[in-house]
């Protein structure tokens, strides 16, 4: 049984020209003690489908799916109150700004110790004990003089592992790091993901680290999804994903990366922007930045295609050699 | 923090001596003096006008009965009245702890009911309830004191009987003013019904200057809430598990607290101004009522060091609110 099975997820927000939908259609498997990689460019609904299947989406926003299942508990039609038992226990998060995801009027000590006395993790004489080895377990130095620190006292790194001690906290079989390290130089950078690596292996959670920095992909993930738009556009294995991407997409993402342009003048781009809400186009999202796109991508939505694990939203995925498929005019040529 | 209280400390003097020339040029702007209200109307000489005006120190030039009554109050004495003879300080601390009391009444009622209505009407943001307390709070913000006490009279006391229509306690219960405080002194004395007159005399006149504050408290107390409410925190607080209301209470309101009580702060000085109009509709005895009566006396010692002495207090207040800020937020506290 996977821990977390979404299929069909949407999230959609009434505006004044209607509903609009930020997240659409996206498919995630996390199976226990494996990495998983979300990536996309910024407004590409990484985020929001990650606090959707957290229960975290406030009014007035709407969360719909066809599936969304906790560890075989299904969290759509469980109650309020026993949803909030599962998420900060079970399945916790961590947020891509460490300043300002802290309340300021508290010590840290008494923040990470609070989902511990609410989920009646440990007896209460035992909070202060456990804090405190939390606190040095995610790398705080002298962590029993912390205790009363509070958040504006601490730099960002520092509560960005303040954080992940309240995450980890109650022993979660799932955490969700929404871009731990976007906020942070790039020093404290590896030392964060290197600490939420080391705990994931050591206690064999699920990881899904949610980031827009290939390289972090290609150091952490076993497997990888690809958002644009709302919509989940590629999965595959790290590996195949890096050698034969299947989604025009993902290639032109991969091409962008520095280390892939050895050799060029110029640094290959995406031309255009992520559509927004009021230039949603026909047919794929992708097709106005598309280099293949063909008429049947402007009139045609593309559904997840392809082998359980390697699916790609594409008419024509593009094969090993970079070169489109399913019937496309280039390739007939 | 000790610099900053000497900085606030050192403020306080010209606030002084402003508040002094202000209420000393106003009251004699007005046709007048206590001389002539007092003595006008038995028809006395205009020869024995200008002696008794000579003693009082009424003829002298404006300037140097001011520079003479800053010396007099830099000594600590606030002068007698003309009329009573009494020291206005004596006077000032006989009549003080009534409008304390009101006040004091007032601002808990506003803040006991304002507070929460604010904190649901944010939290139930676009709701019937939110505009419906946002529509009544502007009616409340701008609702005229002398009318709505006036209003609040004929309901409640004329037509429905149910309060006393003024004062501060019933003439058939005998209470020893030892602290001065109505509801104090009337809980230590042995009468029982004491209390009950007490409360029955203090509900409306409470309701009356706590309209005010109530609306303001509220909307700011929304306002705040919404946008704590947005902050990243309270995301990371409902990822924990927290159920709505301690997301709402401990990690919002907190928070939140902080302009709020700013506000709070800022309307004792309303609440102050309040209470005249209110203590002059209820007739009740505070310092209010007095104020009034000197303007139309023009007791010239007792609305100088009356006005002082409020201004005193909230600045003090303001002080106060200063200081509380560094209880509820942890940033500003060194």
């Amino acid at each position: 049984m996977p821990l977390l099975e979404v299929r069909d997820l949407a999230v959609a927000f009434p505006t004044a020209r209607g509903t609009f939908r930020a997240v659409d259609g996206v498919e995630m498997v996390v199976e226990a003690g494996e990495v998983l990689c979300v990536v996309g460019e910024s407004g590409s609904g990484k985020s929001v489908s990650m606090l959707a299947a957290m229960g975290l989406i406030g009014w007035p926003g709407r969360v719909s799916a066809g599936t969304l299942r906790f560890d075989g508990t299904d969290l759509l039609t469980l109650p309020p109150r026993r949803r909030r038992r599962l998420v900060g226990r079970d399945m916790a998060m961590i947020f891509q700004e460490p300043m300002s995801s802290l309340n300021p009027c508290y010590p840290v000590g008494w923040q990470v110790g609070e989902a511990l006395r609410v989920h009646h993790a440990v007896p209460r004489a035992e909070v202060r004990g456990r804090v405190v080895e939390l606190l040095g377990k995610v790398g705080i130095p002298a962590p029993a003089t912390r205790l009363g620190a509070f958040p504006h006292q601490m730099s960002g790194g520092m509560n960005q592992r303040v954080m992940i001690a309240m995450a980890i906290s109650c022993n979660p079989r799932l955490l969700i790091a929404d871009e731990p390290t976007t906020a942070l130089d790039v020093t404290i950078q590896k030392q964060i993901l290197d600490l939420l690596l080391g705990l994931q292996r050591e206690r064999g959670m699920g990881l899904v680290l949610i980031t827009h920095d290939m390289g972090v992909v290609a150091e952490t993930a076993q497997r990888v999804q690809v958002m644009y738009a709302g919509q989940m556009v590629e999965e595959a294995p790290t590996a195949e994903l890096f050698a034969a991407p299947r989604h025009p997409y993902t290639a032109a993402l991969l091409e962008a990366l520095p280390e892939r342009a050895l050799g060029r003048r110029r640094l290959p781009t995406i031309p255009g922007v992520v559509p927004g809400i009021a230039d949603r186009p026909g047919g794929c999202l992708f097709n106005p930045r598309c280099r293949f796109a063909t008429p049947r991508c402007l009139a045609e939505v593309p559904k997840l295609a392809g082998p359980a694990g390697r699916r790609a939203r594409c008419h024509y995925p593009l094969d090993a050699a970079g070169r489109p498929t399913g019937g496309h005019p280039d390739a007939a040529a | 923090m000790i610099r900053f209280l000497l900085r606030r400390v050192a403020l306080i003097l010209p606030t002084f001596i402003g508040v002094t020339l202000l209420s000393f040029m106003l009251i004699r702007l007005v046709p007048g003096d206590p001389i002539e209200i007092r003595f006008g109307e038995r028809g006395i000489s205009a020869e024995r006008l200008a002696e008794l005006r000579h003693e009082a120190g009424f003829d002298r030039p404006l300037w140097r009965q001011f520079v003479a009554y800053e010396a007099q109050v830099a000594q600590g004495d606030l002068g007698t009245s003309v009329v009573t003879h009494d020291s206005v300080w004596g006077e000032f601390i006989t009549l003080f702890p009534a409008t304390i009391e009101l006040s004091v009444c007032a601002i808990l009622f506003a803040i006991a009911i304002g507070l929460p209505l604010g904190v649901i009407a944010a939290v139930r943001r676009g709701s019937v309830f939110d505009y419906g307390l946002m529509g009544l709070s502007v009616t409340g913000a701008s609702m005229p004191i002398f009318w709505w006490g006036l209003m609040m009279i004929l309901v409640f006391s004329v037509a429905l009987g149910w309060t006393p229509v003024s004062g501060r306690i019933s003439d058939a219960v005998y209470v020893v003013p030892w602290s001065g405080f109505m509801l104090i002194d009337a809980w230590y004395s042995d009468d029982a019904g004491a209390v009950r007159s007490a409360l029955s005399h203090l509900i409306l006149p409470t309701i009356v200057l706590g309209t005010i504050p109530l609306a303001t408290i509220a909307r700011m107390t929304r306002s705040s809430m919404l946008e704590v409410l947005g902050e990243d925190y309270i995301r990371t607080a409902r990822a924990k598990g927290l159920g709505t209301l301690r997301v709402v209470v401990v990690h919002a309101l907190r928070n939140a607290l902080i302009p709020v009580v700013t506000v709070i702060g800022l309307q004792v000085g309303t609440l102050l101004g309040g209470a005249i109009l209110t203590e002059t509709v209820f007739s009740w005895p505070g310092v209010g009522h007095w104020l009034i009566e000197s303007i139309q006396r023009r007791d010239y010692p007792v609305l100088q060091g009356g006005t002082l002495l409020v201004a005193t207090l909230v600045m003090l207040v303001n002080l106060g609110v200063d200081l509380a800020y560094g209880f509820l937020n942890p940033r500003i506290r060194r």
